[in-house]
Formats: C-alpha cells, sequence, structure tokens
C-alpha cells in the first residue's frame, strides 16, 4: 500500500470517527430543503445545490485541518513529510465535500421538473444532471481552496479564521469571475431559455486555483509554527 | 541508511521573529545514537523537529532524509481510535502493509505491557498509556531515523527500560536515534555524541567524564580459537577484558545487554556465553587495549 492511500484512509477515518462532519452535512441539507423543492425548475435548483456547497467545502477543510491534535500531526508529519499530511487532509476534505455534492445532486435532479424556468421549454435530465455534477465539482473544489486559505497554516487563531472563511466563501459565490459563480450562474441563465450548459471552462478554472492553493499552503506547512 | 546532514541550519517563526536556532551543522550517521542537551527554551524542541523534518530550517539545508519516526514529549488522546486501531493506522502510513501494521501494532503493545488497552478507546487512556502508544507509532516501521523529545514522560520504570532496549535495538540495527531527557542517567554511556543546544547555537559536548555511565551488564564468553568479537558486538563495548586465552569479559550499558547477546549468539561461528553480570558501578571496570569507542 502506498503512503498517500495509507494516509487517506487515515484522514478519511479520523473525520469519520470524529463525527465532526455532521454538522456540515446537517447545514447542506438545510441550505436545500429551504432552497430546493420538488417539480421546480432543475438547472435553477442545481445552481443552488452547487453554491450551497460551497462554504461546506470550505468548513469540511477547516474540521480535516483542525481534527488532529499538533502531537499526532507531527508523528505523521516525521514519516511522510509535512506537505503530504496537510495534502491528505485537502483531498479527503474535497472528497467528502464532492460525495456530499453528487448525493444531493442526484436527489435534486430527481424530484425537480425537467423544464426551463418559464416551465415552457424541455430540459433533457441526463445533461441537466451531468451538467450539475460539473458545477458541484467546480463549487467543491474552490470551497476547499477557500478553507486551505483561511485555516492552519495561514491562519490559526478561531477569531480571524472563521470570520475569513465566511467572508472568503461568500464573495468566490457572488464575485463575477470566481469560477464558481461562472458555474452557478451558467445553470441559472441556462434555465432562462432551456439550454444546458457545459461548465468545463469554469472546471478548468477552479481545478487550476485549487492546485496552486493546496501546492502553496503544503509548502507553507513545514515553515509555519505547529 | 545515508547520513542525515544539517548543514549550517538556521530556524525562525515569522518573517521578523528571533532567530531559535542559527548555525547547526550536524551529522547524524547510521548505528549512533545522539544525546541533546539543554535547558527550557534553549530550542532543544525545535532541533528535534527540523531533525524528524516536521519544521523546514529558514536557512541552511538538510540533506538525506532517511525513514524517519517522531515521539513527542506528550500524546493527546483526543484520538477517536482504540490504540490498536491508531497504531495500525500509523503503520501503514509507515509503510507497512495493513496486516503487517497489525501485527507489528499487537507486538508493541505487548512489548510496553499495554496490550490490555489495545481496545481502549485512546480519549479513556491515561497519560502513560497514551504515551506507550506515542512510543510505539514510531518504532512499529522500524524507522532508519528516531527522534525522541523527552519521549520517557509519563512512562513507568518498565516501559522507560524497555524503550531504551528497543533504541539499543534501533542503533544495532543500523538505524540512527537522537534523543532529549531531563534524566542525565537516561542512556548513560551509550550516547554516541552529545550536544548542547543553549543561545541559539548547538556546541559538540566533549567532556565525557561528567555524564555518568549508569548500570552495566557484564558478560563473559567463550569465543572460537582465534574468533575475533564480531563487530556488532564490539560496537556498544564500554569496557573489554581478556580473562584467558579465548576468554573475555565484556562490559555494555545495561540497556544493551540483549544486542551484545543476540550479536554474541548469532555469530557465525558463535559464541558461548559463561556468564552474566549486572554491576550498577562502572567506574571499577579494567579497560584494556581490545577497545572500546
Amino acid at each position: 500500500m502506498t503512503a498517500m492511500a495509507a494516509l487517506l484512509r487515515y484522514q478519511a477515518a479520523l473525520l469519520l470517527r470524529s463525527q465532526r462532519w455532521l454538522p456540515p452535512v446537517i447545514l447542506y441539507a438545510a441550505f436545500l430543503g429551504i432552497g430546493v423543492q420538488g417539480g421546480q425548475p432543475v438547472l435553477d435548483s442545481l445552481g443552488y445545490t452547487a453554491a450551497a456547497l460551497l462554504p461546506v467545502a470550505a468548513w469540511l477543510v477547516r474540521i480535516c485541518t483542525t481534527n488532529e491534535p499538533p502531537a499526532a500531526r507531527s508523528c505523521v508529519a516525521a514519516a511522510v513529510g509535512p506537505a503530504r499530511a496537510h495534502l491528505a487532509c485537502l483531498l479527503v476534505a474535497l472528497g467528502t465535500a464532492a460525495a456530499f455534492g453528487t448525493a444531493a445532486t442526484l436527489v435534486v435532479t430527481l424530484i425537480s421538473d425537467p423544464a426551463s424556468a418559464d416551465h415552457r421549454t424541455r430540459v433533457p435530465l441526463l445533461a441537466a444532471g451531468t451538467a450539475g455534477l460539473l458545477a458541484v465539482l467546480v463549487c467543491a473544489l474552490l470551497g476547499t481552496a477557500v478553507g486551505a486559505l483561511t485555516n492552519w497554516p495561514l491562519l490559526r487563531s478561531p477569531g480571524r479564521a472563521v470570520p475569513a472563511m465566511l467572508l472568503a466563501a461568500l464573495l468566490s459565490v457572488v464575485v463575477t469571475g470566481s469560477p464558481a459563480q461562472a458555474a452557478v450562474s451558467g445553470l441559472v441563465t441556462g434555465s432562462q431559455s432551456g439550454t444546458v450548459p457545459v461548465p468545463l471552462l469554469p472546471l478548468a478554472g477552479a481545478a487550476l486555483v485549487t492546485a496552486a492553493v493546496t501546492a502553496a499552503t503544503c509548502a507553507l506547512t513545514s515553515r509555519r509554527s505547529p | 541508511m545515508r547520513d542525515l546532514q544539517l548543514d549550517n541550519v538556521g530556524r525562525r517563526y515569522g518573517l521578523r521573529g528571533p532567530w531559535i536556532l542559527r548555525g547547526v551543522t550536524l551529522t547524524l550517521a547510521p548505528h549512533t545514537l545522539t544525546r541533546v542537551e539543554g535547558t527550557n527554551g534553549t530550542g532543544k524542541s525545535t532541533l528535534l523537529r527540523l531533525l524528524a523534518g516536521i519544521d523546514a530550517p529558514t536557512e541552511g539545508r538538510v540533506t538525506g532524509r532517511p525513514r524517519t519516526a517522531y515521539v513527542p514529549e506528550r500524546f493527546p488522546q483526543a484520538l477517536p481510535f482504540t490504540a490498536e486501531g491508531y497504531l495500525t493506522h500509523l503503520g501503514t502510513v509507515h509503510g507497512l502493509s495493513r496486516a503487517a501494521a497489525a501485527r507489528a501494532a499487537g507486538e508493541w503493545l505487548d512489548r510496553f505491557g499495554a496490550t490490555a488497552h489495545a481496545n481502549t478507546p485512546m480519549t479513556r487512556l491515561s497519560k502513560g498509556s497514551s504515551q506507550k502508544v506515542a512510543v510505539a507509532q514510531a518504532l512499529l516501521a522500524e524507522p532508519d531515523l528516531l527522534v525522541l523529545d523527552e519521549a520517557w514522560t509519563g512512562l513507568d520504570a518498565e516501559a522507560g527500560a524497555e524503550l531504551e532496549r528497543a533504541v539499543a535495538e534501533r542503533t544495532a540495527a543500523g538505524g540512527a536515534v537522537v534523543f532529549v531527557d531531563h534524566d542525565p542517567s537516561r542512556l548513560a554511556g551509550a550516547s554516541d555524541a552529545t550536544y548542547t543546544v543553549a543561545e541559539g547555537a548547538l556546541k559538540h559536548r566533549t567532556d565525557k567524564a561528567t555524564s555518568p555511565s549508569g548500570p552495566q551488564v557484564s558478560v563473559d564468553v567463550q569465543g572460537p580459537p582465534g574468533g575475533q568479537l564480531p563487530s556488532e558486538a564490539r560496537q556498544f563495548l564500554t569496557a573489554s577484558t581478556q580473562l584467558t586465552p579465548g576468554t573475555h569479559r565484556l562490559t555494555v550499558p545495561a540497556s544493551h545487554s540483549d544486542v551484545l547477546l543476540r550479536a554474541l549468539l548469532t555469530a557465525r561461528p558463535p559464541w558461548h556465553v559463561v556468564s552474566l553480570k549486572q554491576s550498577a558501578d562502572p567506574d571499577h571496570l579494567p579497560l584494556d587495549d581490545e577497545g572500546p569507542r
């Protein structure tokens, strides 16, 4: 078994057994419960599903990076290097967010009305679901980047980290130019005309941003105080 | 394993923080035990974190990173695993297969007298027991470099002695071990080098006389005619006398008696152990030219 696979299993087990993943799931479910109802236009609901995932992904990163007491993190860092230890944290948070988002997208696609916003044009369900999955992936990636930028090793005190994280998550969803905003608004405008977008460009942008942020924060782990 | 080398290494936190360590040049070679001393707050822990690769140097270079394991002074109990579950995870993180990790976890819990706690959640372990888990975590993958930052804190006497023996095994097997401990008799007489951290700098300590040599074990052995002592046995001797032609009295620190016997009995051809004796006062033991280090 490679060290990275073992690290991912360890971090995933840590997250699962700590049960700290429950509050973000409940929050996400509450978001969706308020914003999505059966029979609404599918692309609108999928846009909402993706947007709501972004803060959840950031929160999951915060949970994963604070889950391990510093002394335990040091033991793992000595074995595999601090950068790889941190990478495993981020990947587990991203994977968990993507899994939640995928499950939510499936449900939302099935309960929504396969039609445009004015309920006149038919929208193919499979294409809509695929577009929703891509948008969810964009938001999971960008939420991971937001979480990585606003938690250890960059920010440590919760007094600064949590407000910074919430603000950054909000901005990532609403500010023009953000891949998440592009993916979500693509779904919403697609819903008005009844055409299904393929948000590949936002996905590429989000992947690039998240990869850069991940590389930078992983490189910083051995330079900051524990 | 190659030598781990620190070359003019310095470390500070933040862009303008004060230097915690500076100008540190140090080599850790295979088969060596290194002690680091210094009063509180001098940067011993920072040095150990640099050696373990947890922290990167702000300036200077670290080369030759081997497979490394680290034991912190106080191990947290806030982990959602059982002792055995945590150790199995860490074993795989250290590169073992799951089966090998589970087996090693059981063995090391057994060696430290913590088998009864194997299925206890970490959150319910005593401080001493969770320190045993921390130590087992580092030992189970047989690392090339073992970094012990006051690892004995909280261990009972038996577990502490077992850790000393485990350190002897690691160095005998070709690993490098570096440790900090407030007890001057810890692994007394067994260190190959002692360094002192003071005012952010590292000094090699050469005044061996002031460090106590601790309890010793003398072994009378008979070799094959014309046989040379195996090099694994010579490595840790504090004294060696030829009693009669072919018969020798070998003295090692008590923590190293097992590795000496193992080396003698597994040599080809093997040596015969005539008798064995523990002595608390090593200063009267004769030294001869047969070469303690």
